[in-house]
Order: C-alpha cells, then sequence, then structure tokens
C-alpha cells in the first residue's frame, strides 16, 4: 500500500518538475481521441481524407485544448496549494499553545544556528575582502623537534629577497613589518600602527582606494618623495573622515610624508593604520643605530595550478641554502609549511567555532525532535479528522501535503523570529569574541549566504520535524479510529507510542552531548582561571610608550626620559607604586642563551630575559624567595646584577646556591645598543611569574636593570589605591611633561589585559556551548514533559481500568515514572557512548581537564535524571488522582 | 475570466463527465461518445472543452487517470471516479435534478 502511494507522489512531483512530460501525455490523449474519431468516421463510409479532415473539425484547435488544459493544470494547483495554506493556519490558530511553543522551539534553534553561521561565514569561509585570497599563502619555519609549536613567519630583509628571487611557486610575494608611527596632535603625541609594505603590495591586495590612489612601484624607490596610505578605521577616528586631506603633508616620525590615498574599510591589511612604502634591501645596516631591524611577514600568492607541497618542496630548497648562511635564524633540523593566510590569521579559533557549529547542529536537532514529537502527538488526536477526509476522498498526498504545509508555516514563522534573534543575538557574540582572534577586514553581519542559509534550515526544518509525523498519519488505516470509541489503547499505537520514545531518547543523548561538552569547557575555564600567574595583576595600571627612534638611542638618552617620569608618576595622588618594564606578564621578554661561570654544557641552554627598574617586583607583589632585588642605587648605575626564577634557579643551578654566581646573557651582545661583556652576578631568586601565557610552562627567567641599553620597546606599569583607569590622564599629562614627543600606548588596566590575553578565548567557547546546552536542556524538558503527559492522558483509561481492578495510587505513580525515566535512562546511555566517542574533538580545547572527567559526565547525568522526574512529576499526579469511575466514562 | 453563461455550460459538463464515469473507467473519447449517445444525440459535447475539464477534475480529486490499452489496442488514458468524485455527483445530480423540477414547475405555471 505504502508503495501505490509512494509511487503517486512520485507521479505528481513528476507531472509538476517536468512538464514536458505532461504535455507529452496530452498529445498522446488527443492523438488517440483524434485516431478513435477517424475509425469511425471511416466505418460510416468516408474516405481517409474526409475522416481525418471531419475528426480534426469536431475537435477543433489542439493548440488551443493544449494551452487552455495546461493552464487548468497549473490555476488548479495553486488553487489547492492556498486551499491547504488557509487550512492549515485555520489549524494552527485554533491551538495557539501548541502553536506558541513550536514556534518558539524553532526559532531558537534557527536563531541559535544562523547566528553562529554568520560568525563561520564572515570569518572562516570569506574573512578577507581580497579577491584570490584563498591563495595566500605564508610560509612558516617549524623545529623538526617541536613540530606543533609556532614556527616563524617573519623574515630578515636579505632572507625575503632570496625567497622572492628564488622561489618558482609564488606568481606574486610581498611582505609587511610593524612601525609605531608617532604624530603630532594638537598638545601631544599620538601613535598609530604603521605597516611598511614592500613593492606590489596593493597589486597584491587588489583593492582600489576609497580617495586618492595606491601605492605605484615609483613610490617605493628610495629616492621618491615620502608619501602614505591612511587605513580607514584611522582615517575616520584620526582625521575626522575627512577626504580633502587627500594631497596634505604630515609629520611621521620626523619625516613630512604626503597624503597619496585613504583605503576602504573592509581594507585592513596587518591591522594597519598607515601604510607607508619600502623597499627592502641586503643591507641591514641601513636602520638607524639604536633600532632593531624591521622583521618582515612573507606572504604569496600561489600560482595557478602550483599544490601546497609543491609550494613546500620548492621553499625548502631555499630555506636550506638560506639556512647555510644564516644558521643562527634556522633550528638544526627544521620543516618547512605553507599556510594559507586565513589558517594564520584565524588558525586556533577554528577549533572553537567548528565545536561551537557542532552545538548548534546538535541544538537544531533537538528542536527539530521535539517539534516532530509534537507534531505527531497532535496528528494522533487528529487522527479521526483524518480517517473522515480520507473517507470523504482526500488522498493521502492531499494529507501528507496539508500536514507539511502546517510543518512550513510554522518553520517559516519560527525562522522569521529566529533571524531576529540572531541580529538581536549577533551583537553579543561578537562583543565575546576575543580580539585579534579575527583579522581586521572581518566584518559580522548577516549578510547575504547567512540568510540564504537561515531560509535553508527553515525549508529543511519541517522536512526533518514534520515529514514523519504525516507519513504516519497518512498511513493510518481508514476504520479503525472511526471505529474506535475510545482514544485507543489498541495494538495500532505502540508503533506510534514507539517512535515518540526514540524521538526523546534521541533528544535526551543529544542533550547529554552537549551538556558534558559545556561541563567540560566550564571545568576547564574554571581550570585556568584557577591557575595562578604569580603576580597580583589587580590595581595595575599599564601603557607602553614607543619612544621616537631619533632622539632615543643609547641607555643614557632613555634613562633621561624614564626616571625623572617614574619620580613625578609616583608622587601623582592614587598612585602607590610605579615601575619600568620591557614585558608585560603573562609574556616574559625577550629569548637569550646563557652561559654560568663554572658550567659546562654542550646544549645551548635558553632563557628570557626582561629589563625593569628596582620597583617591577614589589609593584607586581611577586615575592622573594632567596637573596635580594637589586636596590635603587645599582639600577641608577646600570651594575651587572640580575635576578632569576626559580625554574631558572632550578634547571640551571641544580641544587647549588645561586646569590653570587655569575651567568652570561649572551644576547645582550646583539642588541643594537650592546652591551659589552655581558656578565651579570645574580642576586636574588624571585617565585615563578608566567611568562609564556597561562597554559605553557614557566620558562627560566632574568630581570636587569632597564638602564643597561637603550635598546627594546619599554612601557610602564603603575599600582593605584583605587580604579587603575583614573590614573590615566595625570599619567600622560606626565609623560608630555617630560617628551611632548613621546606617545601612550596600548593602555589599559593589566587584569583587562590578562583577560584579553588568557581568558577571552576560552570563556567564548565556554559561554557559548553553555548557552546552547542550556536551551537545549529547556527543550528537552518541554519534550519529556509532553510526551509523557500525551501518554498518561492516553492511559487514563487504562490506568482507570488497573486502578477498578486494585492498583493503587503509587501502582499509577510508578507506571507513569517508569514511563519517563525508562526513555531519559536509556537516552542517557546513548548520550555517554556519544560524549565519549565525541571528546577526542574536545580535547584541544581543554586545559587540565580530562575529556572523560568522571564528575562532568556524572553531573550531567543525574542533572538529566533530575530534569526527566521533574518532568514526569505533573503528569504522574494526574495519574494518582484518576478516579477509576470518572476514567473509564473517559471519552 | 469565463462568464456566468460559460460557468453554467462548464457545472453542466463536469456533471455529465462525471456521471458518464459512474459505469467505470473510459477513455475521453468514450466520455464524449457516451455522453453523445445517451442524450439521444441531443447532447453534443463540445470535444475542445472536454479535455481542460476531465484534467480540471483529475487534479481536484475527483477522478484518477491512469494509462491503459484501449479494446481496439491502443494506449489511452482511462479515467476514473475517486470516492470524493462519486460524492460530489450525488450532490450535483440531486443539485440539477431539484434545479430542473423546479424549473419545469415554473414553465407548466400558466
Amino acid at each position: 500500500m505504502a508503495n501505490r502511494w509512494l509511487e503517486k507522489i512520485w507521479q505528481r512531483i513528476r507531472a509538476t518538475s517536468r512538464p514536458e512530460q505532461v504535455n507529452r501525455d496530452l498529445d498522446d490523449e488527443i492523438a488517440f481521441h483524434l485516431a478513435q474519431r477517424v475509425d469511425k468516421n471511416r466505418a460510416a463510409g468516408m474516405d481517409a481524407a474526409g475522416a481525418r479532415y471531419a475528426a480534426h473539425r469536431q475537435l477543433g484547435n489542439v493548440t488551443n485544448i493544449r494551452e487552455r488544459t495546461r493552464e487548468v493544470r497549473i490555476l488548479t494547483s495553486l488553487e489547492s496549494l492556498w486551499r491547504d495554506f488557509t487550512y492549515a493556519a485555520r489549524a494552527l490558530r485554533k491551538k495557539p499553545g501548541f502553536t506558541a511553543v513550536a514556534i518558539v522551539t524553532l526559532a531558537l534553534g534557527i536563531g541559535a544556528s544562523t547566528a553562529i553561521f554568520s560568525v563561520i561565514e564572515n570569518v572562516l569561509i570569506e574573512p578577507f575582502p581580497y579577491p584570490g585570497a584563498e591563495r595566500f599563502m605564508t610560509v612558516e619555519i617549524h623545529d623538526a623537534n617541536n613540530i606543533d609549536a609556532v614556527g616563524r613567519a617573519e623574515y630578515s630583509a636579505p632572507e625575503f629577497l632570496d625567497y622572492i628571487e628564488k622561489n618558482h611557486v609564488f606568481d606574486l610575494t610581498v611582505a609587511d613589518a610593524s612601525e609605531d608611527v608617532l604624530y603630532q596632535v594638537g598638545g601631544g603625541m599620538e601613535r598609530l600602527h604603521g605597516i611598511l609594505c614592500t613593492p606590489n603590495t596593493f597589486e597584491f591586495f587588489g583593492l582600489p582606494a576609497l580617495y586618492g590612489r595606491v601605492m605605484e612601484p615609483a613610490d617605493y624607490e628610495p629616492s621618491a618623495p615620502p608619501t602614505f596610505i591612511l587605513g580607514y578605521k584611522a582615517w575616520k577616528s584620526h582625521f575626522g573622515g575627512d577626504p580633502s586631506i587627500i594631497g596634505q603633508t604630515y609629520i611621521l616620525n620626523g619625516t613630512a610624508r604626503t597624503l597619496i590615498g585613504i583605503m576602504p574599510k573592509r581594507f585592513g591589511w596587518g591591522s594597519g593604520d598607515v601604510f607607508l612604502p619600502v623597499k627592502p634591501v641586503r643591507a641591514e645596516q641601513a636602520f638607524a643605530a639604536g633600532e632593531f631591524p624591521p622583521v618582515w611577514y612573507l606572504i604569496g600568492h600561489l600560482k595557478p595550478g602550483v599544490s601546497v607541497a609543491q609550494a613546500q618542496a620548492d621553499l625548502t630548497v631555499i630555506a636550506n641554502q638560506l639556512a647555510r648562511i644564516y644558521p643562527k635564524r634556522y633550528p638544526p633540523r627544521f620543516v618547512v609549511k605553507i599556510v594559507s593566510a586565513t589558517d594564520m590569521v584565524v588558525g586556533n579559533f577554528r577549533t572553537t567555532l567548528t565545536l561551537t557549529l557542532g552545538a548548534v547542529a546538535l541544538l537544531l536537532l533537538i528542536s527539530c525532535a521535539n517539534l516532530a514529537n509534537l507534531m505527531l502527538a497532535r496528528a494522533t488526536t487528529r487522527e479521526k479528522e483524518f480517517a473522515v477526509r480520507s473517507a470523504l476522498g482526500a488522498s493521502r498526498w492531499r494529507l501528507i501535503r496539508q500536514l507539511l504545509v502546517e510543518s512550513l508555516i510554522l518553520s517559516v514563522c519560527g525562522g522569521a523570529i529566529g533571524v531576529g534573534l540572531a541580529a538581536l543575538g549577533l551583537n553579543s557574540i561578537v562583543a565575546l569574541i576575543p580580539p585579534v582572534t579575527i583579522p581586521a577586514e572581518t566584518e559580522i553581519s548577516l549578510n547575504l549566504p547567512v540568510l540564504a542559509f537561515a531560509l535553508a534550515v527553515a525549508m529543511l526544518t519541517p522536512m526533518i520535524f514534520g515529514l514523519v509525523p504525516a507519513l504516519r498519519a497518512a498511513r493510518s488505516d481508514l476504520e479503525r479510529p472511526l471505529r474506535d470509541s475510545g482514544k485507543g489503547t489498541g495494538s495500532g499505537t505502540v508503533g506510534q507510542s514507539r517512535f515518540r520514545d526514540a524521538v526523546i531518547v534521541c533528544e535526551v543523548a543529544l542533550s547529554f552531548t552537549l551538556l558534558v561538552g559545556a561541563g567540560l569547557l566550564m571545568r576547564s575555564f574554571v581550570a585556568l582561571r584557577g591557575e595562578s600567574l604569580g603576580l597580583r595583576a589587580d590595581h595595575v595600571f599599564v601603557t607602553r610608550l614607543p619612544l621616537p627612534s631619533d632622539r632615543y638611542q643609547t641607555a643614557a638618552q632613555l634613562t633621561g626620559f624614564y626616571r625623572p617620569l617614574l619620580t613625578r608618576i609616583k608622587s601623582l595622588p592614587g598612585v602607590t607604586d610605579v615601575a619600568e618594564s620591557s614585558a608585560l606578564p603573562p609574556y616574559g621578554g625577550f629569548p637569550t642563551d646563557i652561559e654560568i661561570a663554572g658550567s659546562v654544557h654542550a646544549e645551548k641552554w635558553p632563557a628570557l630575559f626582561q629589563l625593569c627598574s628596582e620597583r617591577f617586583f614589589s609593584v607586581l607583589k611577586i615575592q622573594l624567595r632567596d637573596g635580594r632585588f637589586f636596590d635603587e642605587n645599582e639600577v641608577a648605575d646600570a651594575r651587572k646584577v640580575v635576578v632569576i626564577n626559580e625554574t631558572f634557579a632550578r634547571r640551571y643551578f641544580d641544587r647549588a646556591n645561586p646569590i653570587g654566581r655569575r651567568i652570561r646573557v649572551s644576547d645582550l651582545a646583539n642588541f643594537p645598543d650592546k652591551v659589552a661583556d655581558p656578565w651579570f652576578e645574580v642576586v636574588g631568586v624571585v617565585s615563578d611569574v608566567r611568562n609564556k601565557g597561562l597554559q605553557e610552562p614557566v620558562e627560566p627567567e632574568i630581570w636587569l636593570p632597564y638602564t643597561l641599553t637603550g635598546s627594546g620597546q619599554r612601557g610602564i606599569l603603575v599600582r593605584t589605591a583605587n580604579d587603575p583607569m583614573s590614573v590615566m590622564d595625570s599619567v600622560r599629562r606626565e609623560v608630555w611633561a617630560v617628551d611632548r614627543g613621546v606617545a601612550l600606548t596600548y593602555t589599559g588596566s593589566m587584569e583587562n589585559y590578562i583577560h584579553l590575553q588568557s581568558y577571552a578565548g576560552p570563556q567564548f567557547g565556554f559561554i557559548l556551548m553553555t548557552l546552547f546546552a542550556i536551551v537545549g536542556l529547556a527543550l528537552v524538558t518541554i519534550g519529556v514533559y509532553s510526551v509523557v503527559a500525551y501518554a498518561t492522558a492516553r492511559r487514563t483509561h487504562e490506568i482507570g481500568i488497573r486502578m477498578a481492578l486494585g492498583a493503587t495510587r503509587s501502582d499509577a505513580l510508578k507506571l507513569v515514572l517508569g514511563m519517563g525515566l525508562r526513555v531519559i535512562a536509556i537516552g542517557v546511555a546513548i548520550g555517554l557512548v556519544a560524549s565519549l566517542a565525541l571528546s577526542r574533538i574536545l580535547a584541544s580545547q581543554l586545559w587540565q581537564t580530562s575529556a572523560h572527567d568522571p564528575l562532568t559526565i556524572f553531573g550531567v547525568a543525574i542533572l538529566l535524571l533530575a530534569i526527566g522526574v521533574a518532568a514526569c512529576v505533573v503528569p504522574a499526579r494526574r495519574a494518582t488522582s484518576i478516579e477509576p469511575t470518572l476514567a473509564l466514562r473517559h471519552e | 475570466m469565463p462568464d456566468k453563461k460559460d460557468d453554467l455550460l462548464q457545472g453542466t459538463l463536469d456533471l455529465l463527465i462525471l456521471k458518464s464515469l459512474a459505469r467505470g473507467p473510459m477513455h475521453g473519447y468514450g466520455v464524449a461518445e457516451w455522453i453523445h449517445e445517451s442524450s439521444q444525440d441531443v447532447l453534443r459535447v463540445e470535444e475542445g472543452a472536454l479535455y481542460p475539464a476531465l484534467h480540471r477534475l483529475e487534479l481536484r480529486g475527483l477522478l484518477s487517470a491512469e494509462w491503459g490499452v484501449s479494446d481496439n489496442n491502443r494506449r489511452a488514458k482511462f479515467y476514473a471516479l475517486t470516492a470524493t468524485g462519486k460524492k460530489h455527483l450525488m450532490q450535483e445530480a440531486e443539485y440539477w435534478r431539484r434545479m430542473s423540477g423546479a424549473i419545469a414547475r415554473v414553465l407548466q405555471t400558466a
């Protein structure tokens, strides 16, 4: 029987989707008619030609008939569709409670998936506005012994030129480097993020200027008049968004440069504010004495037809040659990796987003399952209606279409509200996204592909939740519901209740998986928050102070700025302490090799070192473990004394007392403002402070007086009595009182800095996952409740009979609770297996938390069982209050 | 848009088609011939209107259609009444009897 109407459905679909088939059938039909008529005419004695002529005349214009018939077909199907639609709308209006629950359920599912998809579309699929951006590749050098560690993607100018000239795989290769650009505004100095760009950069990205023009080859020549290009954001924030400033000259870093162009909004390569043309040359010494030479971040456009593997092979050859020339810059054994720019920029965030997408898909499935159950329950109560209509001649196809149209109305309403929810929720999601994890070019919004996605989901969901109930309703045989006077305890309902139970089992399993994911991420986040930084970050204001490189190159020049500044800030109201520093925890300073007098070792001994003033330890409340901190006089005299951390003492001095020992900080000799004979005496040991971020083990670290060298970026840390941000204006005044040419950058509270650096990423995944898990749980609660309540209502008759035959109220209670708990328990069991299987995906996102964390899994199981019992309570109470006499009369 | 006269004709044609199929499945040509013969040659179906009407009734679910083979071994599309079609025929025939009876009574009154 099923086969026959499936065949019919197929014919209908074919008839509407293949009009030429319909036309051919009609032609055949008419041809048959004519043939019959001709036969009859011939039998009446006409000759062949006359018979054919008469037949045609009687039938009339065949083309006209074909036209009219086709018109009939189109009009009739539109008409019946409209009837289905109005009928469905009326049916839904009659049950406002059901309709509201259904629409809200769908809106949550569709809204959440649309919001997450728009993040994914804009971040992972189309992050860059540049044509051909999917073939932008960066080149990374990885240590073969530690292949998963972050590789090097920056190159010196000679290296970059070699890669450009010798490679056969990129049709265009450019590079950029960051530079602080100081620029005079009103009474003080502001800092812009400068991007040095190499020839062809603007050809490479292929976006025209919004105003003015982009760089041309001549602009990069050292002899060309100095020019620059403005980024959109800086143009709006620092130059009032005025296009007439093109052609004006500005003093940037002491050089007069002409503004030649303003880039459009989505051009944001390197998050640059200003773009300066530079032509790298092989002689690295071309840069001023006090400055480090720029490091070039290389990016190439893969030639058509060249694969990543081919590019890797080609560049490995060049890297091997370069490694012989610059042995310090390449590990002894290394691997060259070609990474797409999208992967490079989005990197680790991809996993978070993919996980979130998975979570949201689970949520959508739960919504659909819930809806399927609601629809099925509703279809069952409408069995009689369908049986009557079907007895009156409505075809099964009509009934199925009817139910599908109802589902479609629900999902379109749900979809519309869902898109509204998504638009509202998107801002909150974007606010949660940790900065710098997504490229500056990315704009997250509900765009066309996203709306298309939402539409597709809204069309797909009724197929998932509406089709099975529709097929079941249409399949039910005609007479039984008509004969059956009660609500039915007959065998026919067993299959249906099985199906409903299966849906609930799936829902519980899906929700279990979601909850376990959220629970694990939460545990991981709590563990991360509990991780000790080794310092007190509260009440600390931080700012980085890039100094104009023409006037600050030597240690004496640098000290001449900082010494009076520290004194002035110390005496400000609300300031309790202040320090100078070259690094900001939880990241620690410059890498170096070290040597220790009296220790012989073959391998390199790496460490990090940081330049700071004597108050650094007290500002961050870092504990002294042994010896002493260096003091004010030692800093003032730039004495060669150092403080080391416990990890250093443990790793390189073993159990010996490090105080008084001498160590060599080798890389200080390579600084532009170098320290000759960099041997230092250890005066103290402090407790470990995180210096490779929160999730990496602490590295050996050295602190030395900041007055030793003029090289390296510096900033200040201010401990305050009250809100750290309250001192910002007075600190800025003091900075400009000492030197008007210095700008404050990256100002903020240390707590906020640490939050953005270390907590924002994990928090994003955990908050979203938790949100979805809670919504999912709410949906499952509704689902379990509706199924148990419905089943109880259908079994009122049966329970009444049981009670009349002597069953007690507690028997009835057990019956109902048993119904609910059985499906939940099965769902939990399946969910357990599923989440164990899926835990591998989550593992990379977890910190000090096992993906099989028993506490989380056990807790989630208890939670779901408790929710299940709660959902059964109301129906169970209803069952126990059944009066046998009433129940037996019950319809 | 069809005018009122067409509506009446169409309704009448539908009724005649349904009635002709009450005897069993038949192809379009057979329907036209049966109406012609059983009205003792009075009613001649306008054959150009027959096929749009058959298709309309099929789409409305009053008729079902299947391809089969005719008496003289030709491929032909056979139409049959559905349950809805039968019910519709009963209602329409009853209506028609009442109407024609009423009209006849009106015409008889002098």
